[in-house]
């Protein structure tokens, strides 16, 4: 296996392509009582529109399908659960979706090579029916009704929907009632066959564990499967404009919620990691514990606790997004635009950037203290074609300039988008 | 890991869990006091004026700069009820100085004289708290209490708690009550503040890699915990005790959402019988997990997470 070793954080990667395609990858952590094993495939909610390798037309299939998938993984064809097997071994299983990536999991302190066989022998044998598929609409449909009542999802979603024209990023990532009305097990053994081949998944492993022996264990329990092709993503066009500044909406809160949306350009690969450093030393500058705006806010009695301050992406979208209770959402907004113009003008303290980088060092070293941060993190970097020490290794090089040039980059005032639920 | 612990003053406990398995030292300060319908709402405030400032980080901005100078050491506060007492919770960690670019000062020492200074060190105008700060926090504060009601899942928790345990100090909202705010003011706010430090029970947890030895001599030498005088600390031991059947009832209110919540509380009833059973709580963890595990949505999932909250506030209440 190839060896990875981070002096920073004093923590190695195994990592290992296998023949099949497969990516292995093992972060030993000695003494620690905690194994954790995660199985991901680089198919999201926003994976609807394809082309098959070895085919030439493309196909596009309802939204959820990533989604309604994992639900469905779970059952076998011996009428068993797979979810309730492994409960039953004592170990801790789940899965879940995002907008680039699928991925199922467990966690245990005993009995890893029994759930092993469990675990890989789900992911590898899926099994629908007319009869399971229908059922699962009204399970998920519940799931759906209750992401409804929830006013931080409503204000993301709006939020999205506010910057985006065509791009799926925008969609629920479990589909409507609607969308998930059309699916079916042709379609689900379809997505099946082209995203769960191993070359377009990876396996994490985390714990205590000798990473040749794992890597033996984990290809005994393989199924014979080629490498398929390339599998062709068709996105729309996505236009740089937002599609409108302003959306509210009104649910039964106590206090308004406001979503800033500030829509970026995709970086390139190359970009990625020291984009992603810059802007979330930009983000606590402008609006972080220590921040000027946060002070400022917080003593008018306006917001209460410090912003959920991210950046997302993906290869074909990025944007930040800044959430938090106000009492008056679009004061915030409105000062939040003038600091973004300040800034413009004069860019940014230097004594604040400096405190600020040592801050974000420590939050990714903070990172490792958890074999679940940890296996999570090198997956989901994965799916974006990074590995995670990068982020210790290239945050050195990340200077004042360069966080003035992203900061010109991607704060642009015409693409903002204010949403609130109140 | 290896866990040790002791008494540094009488009522003042240090905790050591000397562990290498992370990158982070955590410390931990937990003030306990009784809960009561009079004081419930001090403590809440108490709890927020702390983050405010100290004497020698005398604002907000000033304790933020400080931790993240201190490669972004986090500091935390958190108010929770166990049985009949109610912790003030104040946490700060950061990271060890193996995993710091350049050999850094004694990160664990200036972390505890941190977080002592934030929890046993207040900013003080006039011999009070800040009056500004006061009424911020008093404002803050009763907009928690009023945004209970926003999460519908949380907020029926909370009144089926509050309906189980009427008049009794479990049954209190941990953040106190509105009507009650007012009541408060900078100068009765600092002197229940000393009564509390003086009287409550003190106990400071360190996890990481440092062995118990170095730990109590760093804490017993630091400015603000020498100060601390030993104390009779007064709080609740929490005895399981036996319980009469009542007879079952429904509260219902309705709001205006799509999917409706209901939350089953169930209190356990002990007779004499099962009090000599001291692997009763397992007994408890393990029913209440039978329950919530079978399967994973629709209604009855519900209905499990709510088995698992009762027998939860069973087993808090045989946890001191």
């Amino acid at each position: 296996m190839q060896t990875i070793y981070n002096s920073k954080v004093k923590e190695t990667l195994y990592t290992e392509k296998l023949k099949n395609g497969l990516t292995v990858m093992c972060i030993p952590k000695k003494g620690v009582q905690k194994k954790y094993i995660i199985w991901g495939t680089h198919y999201g909610s926003i994976d609807n529109k394809f082309i098959v390798p070895g085919e030439t037309e493309p196909i596009e299939v309802p939204k959820g399908v990533a989604h309604f998938l994992e639900h469905k993984m779970f059952e076998q064809e011996n009428g068993k659960n797979s979810l309730d097997v492994l409960t039953s071994i004592g170990v801790s299983a789940n899965a879940y979706t995002t907008n680039d990536h699928t991925a199922y999991l467990y966690e245990c302190t005993d009995n890893f090579y029994e759930a092993l066989d469990e675990f890989m022998d789900y992911v590898q044998h899926p099994y629908f029916t007319d009869e399971n598929v229908e059922k699962e609409k009204g399970i998920i449909g519940q799931e759906i009704s209750m992401y409804d009542d929830y006013p931080d999802w409503k204000v993301y979603l709006n939020c999205l929907e506010a910057m985006y024209n065509t791009h799926p990023v925008k969609l629920d990532i479990t589909g409507t009632i609607e969308t998930i009305s059309h699916i079916n097990k042709e379609i689900l053994y379809k997505c099946y066959n082209t995203f769960y081949n191993p070359s377009n998944m990876c396996l994490v492993v985390c714990g205590d564990f000798k990473p040749e022996e794992i890597l033996d264990e984990i290809e005994k329990r393989l199924i014979n499967k080629e490498q398929n092709g390339e599998i062709k993503r068709i996105f729309e066009e996505e236009q740089e404009d937002i599609v409108k500044e302003k959306v509210e909406q009104t649910m039964n809160v106590s206090k308004p919620i406001l979503t800033i949306g500030i829509k970026c350009k995709a970086p390139t690969p190359k970009e990625r990691v020291k984009t992603q450093l810059a802007i979330e030393i930009i983000l606590n500058m402008i609006f972080g514990e220590s921040s000027n705006l946060y002070k400022e806010l917080y003593h008018e009695g306006n917001i209460f606790e410090v912003p959920s301050l991210s950046y997302e992406f993906a290869e074909n979208y990025a944007h930040i997004l800044i959430t938090t209770n106000a009492n008056n959402p679009e004061e915030v907004y409105e000062k939040f635009k003038a600091k973004v113009q300040e800034i413009n003008e004069n860019g940014l303290n230097k004594e604040d950037f400096e405190r600020i980088k040592k801050m974000i060092y420590g939050e990714y070293i903070k990172q490792y203290n958890d074999v679940t941060d940890i296996a999570r993190m090198f997956l989901s970097d994965f799916m974006k074609g990074i590995n995670s020490f990068d982020y210790l290794e290239e945050i050195e090089a990340v200077d004042l300039n360069l966080v003035n040039q992203v900061f010109k980059d991607n704060f642009q005032p015409q693409k903002m988008v204010l949403s609130v639920v109140k | 890991m290896e866990y040790k612990k002791q008494e540094i003053k009488k009522g003042i406990t240090v905790h050591n869990l000397n562990t290498d398995k992370f990158k982070t030292n955590l410390i931990a300060i937990f003030l306990t006091t009784p809960l009561s319908r009079e004081y419930v709402t001090f403590d809440a405030v108490v709890s927020a004026i702390l983050r405010r400032g100290s004497k020698t980080m005398q604002t907000q901005e000033e304790i933020s700069k400080t931790l993240e100078e201190m490669y972004g050491a986090s500091f935390d506060s958190g108010l929770n009820k166990t049985g009949d007492n109610h912790i003030l919770k104040f946490y700060l960690e950061s990271i060890n100085d193996e995993f710091l670019p350049q050999n850094a000062n004694n990160m664990f020492k200036m972390s505890i004289e941190k977080l002592t200074d934030i929890v046993f060190n207040p900013y003080l105008e006039d011999g009070k708290f800040k009056e500004e700060y006061v009424e911020q926090e008093k404002e803050n504060i009763r907009q928690k209490i009023n945004s209970k009601v926003d999460n519908k899942a949380q907020y029926a928790r909370t009144r089926c708690i509050e309906e189980m345990y009427k008049d009794m100090p479990a049954g209190l909202y941990r953040f106190g009550y509105v009507e009650d705010l007012d009541k408060i003011n900078s100068q009765n706010l600092y002197d229940y503040y000393k009564k509390l430090l003086s009287e409550c029970k003190i106990d400071i947890f360190v996890s990481g890699k440092i062995n118990k030895e170095d730990c109590v001599k760093i804490i017993e030498e630091d400015e603000n915990i020498s100060k601390l005088e030993p104390r009779d600390a007064k709080y609740v031991v929490n005895d399981i005790e036996v319980k009469e059947e009542v007879e079952e009832r429904t509260i219902e209110e309705k709001m205006d959402v799509v999917q409706g919540k209901v939350v089953i509380g169930c209190d356990i009833l002990f007779n004499e019988e099962d009090l000599k059973d001291k692997n009763l709580k397992y007994q408890a963890m393990m029913y209440n997990n039978l329950l919530r595990r079978k399967c994973k949505f629709k209604t009855i999932s519900k209905c499990q997470r709510k088995s698992k909250f009762s027998i939860y506030r069973k087993f808090k209440l045989c946890s001191l």
